[in-house]
């Protein structure tokens, strides 16, 4: 962690944590996910002086709480868009694409007001703000996102819970 | 290594999966949350990785095929595709094949980054959906309209460069909060100024009753979806139908490429001929509406603007709301007139022909017009529906001229023919009407507006 002369003082340590906090929570790598929130600070070691600017490196230990789904997982995530191509959800700050191609058969796409995915009898709909329980099927994790596909078409996929019957 | 024999990508079951993480990872305890298991892999995740990397190339071969197929090789290099029943990858998504799942690092494909971003889709796919929305669209007697924003719908400048004679507008803005009732609005974040063209909101209300619409403009994404929030404050028209320069697929050119709907059913609105140069044969030319005496200076125009003549287009009786008879027109025809089955027609048939009868009769001869406009104009004129000769003759209608003293422009007067400016012909083009002569007169003085 890098820290700026201005920060010097008895409050050191705080700015170090709270700028630690602000860089990292939010960020995304390859190897562990999404940092969702920093738990703790094991550890913060001797700062060392960078030469030609008045910048201190400190060297950070710290836990957090990370994210990072998997192939095969199963999760639920709240559908954000849908249009004739599939729909997009959202499960914290990883975004999941359902193709049409992985939606059951007897849905069909309904476009209008509120696009949906309904079943012939009309007793399923998958809209905005529907919640549904999807089966990730590949994922890839760019510098600042985490992109996934998924299915539904599987048993017991789908909707959980219909946001116009709440 | 054994590989997992009865797990194909879509069969279900957490048993499946229990098995194929053990296999993975060599780990004693199945963990079911992911949280966890991030935490606990660090030791074995560049070893259990390559692991997985195997498995899923040998999965991704199996693809929806059934289960108990043994799967004799181990395809161990990750990018090679082995199309066995496989799948055809429709489409990626953050690089993601949408349908299996597999890592696609080739660039085939148009990128739809206006409707979700890091989508991109493949050919096959494109058309398969270009063909059921034809079908959708057809059946609801929709054709496809796309409209481009500045000089056609509207006409944005930036606060610095409002002329003195323009500074008054400032404190004529409509408020940001109940947009439907404006038409000029100050967005003080992007340093701009924006005047909707008159009559652009029932344009926009009966348009949207025969055509799905699209916003297509040069500008960047920001700005085009902040217009598109002034002109659709309700969503309702462009929903992720927002095209900008970002999102086309070649530099200063716009192209059908990335919309979704068959060539032979779009039609499309816009101002600047050369931006369409593979769709020439869809577009209906709009006069630029300048309101802003920067648009006035950006073409070399030397008057004063709308801003600064506190006048305005007429609303009824403007742009777009000829042009908005014009479509009802093509439409009409589209889906009353034409024979055949609706897949099979072509919207830019009916164009043509519709704009083909505009001069139609008109038997025209030009004289001394500066030989650079000379065959652009002859073309317009043709297109229109006009015949073109270069002999004088007596079937000869109209004498296009810029200067009344010539051979030919003397013979029309002494044979009582009509004496027009070319501009007759360019007005019939932007207003889709043979306009009356006596507009176009050309004075026997040399002095020309």
């Amino acid at each position: 962690m890098q820290l700026h002369p201005r920060y010097f003082g008895r409050n050191l340590r705080d700015n170090l944590v709270s700028k630690l906090m602000k860089d990292v929570e939010g960020t995304c790598s390859g190897r562990h996910g999404f940092v969702v929130a920093v738990t703790g600070i094991e550890n913060i070691g001797k700062g060392l002086i960078r030469d030609g600017t008045g910048f201190v490196t400190f060297p950070v230990k710290y836990q957090c709480v990370v994210f990072r789904p998997f192939k095969g997982e199963i999760l639920e995530a709240v559908v954000t868009m849908v249009n004739k191509m599939g729909f997009f959800a959202e499960a914290g700050p990883v975004q999941i694409f359902v193709s049409n191609h992985l939606i059951p058969d007897d849905m069909e796409f309904q476009s209008g007001d509120m696009p949906n995915y309904t079943t012939s009898d009309g007793s399923v709909k998958i809209q905005k703000d529907s919640e549904v329980r999807l089966k990730i099927i590949g994922t890839r994790v760019d510098a600042t996102e985490i992109f996934c596909i998924g299915t539904i078409k599987d048993d017991f996929l789908g909707v959980i819970n219909d946001p116009t019957t709440v | 290594m054994s590989v997992v024999t009865d797990s194909p990508v879509h069969s279900s079951g957490s048993d499946d999966f229990i098995d194929y993480l053990n296999e993975a990872l060599d780990a004693s305890s199945p963990n079911s949350s992911s949280d966890e298991e991030a935490e606990n892999q660090d030791e074995f995740e560049d070893l259990s990785r390559n692991k997985r990397r195997k498995l899923e190339s040998t999965e991704e071969t199996e693809g929806s095929t059934s289960e108990g197929i043994v799967e004799q090789k181990l395809v161990v290099a990750e990018s090679s595709v082995v199309k066995v029943d496989g799948c055809t990858h429709p489409g990626t998504f953050g690089k993601l094949c949408i349908s299996c799942g597999e890592i696609l690092d080739g660039e085939s494909g148009v990128t739809f980054g206006y409707i979700h971003k890091g989508l991109r889709l493949h050919e096959e796919e494109i058309s398969r959906l270009r063909n059921t929305e034809m079908n959708t669209f057809l059946f609801s007697k929709k054709l496809f309209l796309v409209l481009d924003l500045d000089h056609t719908l509207l006409n944005t400048t930036i606060l610095g460069q409002l002329s003195s004679e323009e500074l008054h507008l400032l404190n004529e803005t409509d408020s940001l909060e109940d947009v439907a009732k404006g038409s000029l609005f100050k967005l003080e974040h992007m340093h701009m100024m924006t005047k909707l063209r008159p009559f652009v909101r029932t344009f926009l209300k009966e348009a949207s009753a025969m055509f799905e619409m699209y916003i297509y403009t040069m500008g960047d994404r920001p700005y085009a979806l902040e217009m598109a929030k002034l002109l659709d404050p309700q969503g309702e028209y462009f929903n992720a139908k927002v095209i900008s320069r970002d999102d086309g697929t070649q530099k200063h050119q716009k192209g059908l490429d990335v919309v979704l709907g068959r060539d032979s059913a779009v039609l499309i609105l816009d101002d600047t001929e050369h931006a369409w140069m593979k769709h020439k044969n869809n577009l209906i030319l709009m006069e630029r509406y300048h309101f802003f005496a920067s648009s006035c200076r950006q073409f070399g125009f030397n008057c004063k603007s709308l801003a600064e003549t506190k006048s305005d287009e007429n609303e009824t009786d403007g742009a777009l709301a000829k042009i908005l008879e014009v479509l009802k027109q093509v439409h009409c025809t589209f889906f009353e007139k034409l024979q055949g089955d609706l897949v099979d027609r072509d919207v830019r048939q009916v164009l043509s022909s519709v704009r083909g009868e505009i001069l139609s009769g008109c038997v025209i001869i030009f004289s001394r017009i500066n030989h650079l406009a000379l065959p652009t104009l002859k073309r317009i004129a043709e297109q229109l529906g006009a015949t073109c000769l270069t002999e004088l003759d007596p079937t000869v209608t109209h004498v296009v001229a810029t200067d009344a003293g010539t051979e030919k422009a003397r013979w029309a007067v002494k044979e009582k023919k009509c004496l027009v400016h070319p501009r007759w012909i360019e007005a019939a083009n932007y207003f889709w009407e043979k306009q009356p002569e006596e507009n176009f007169f050309i004075k026997k003085t040399t002095t020309q507006s």
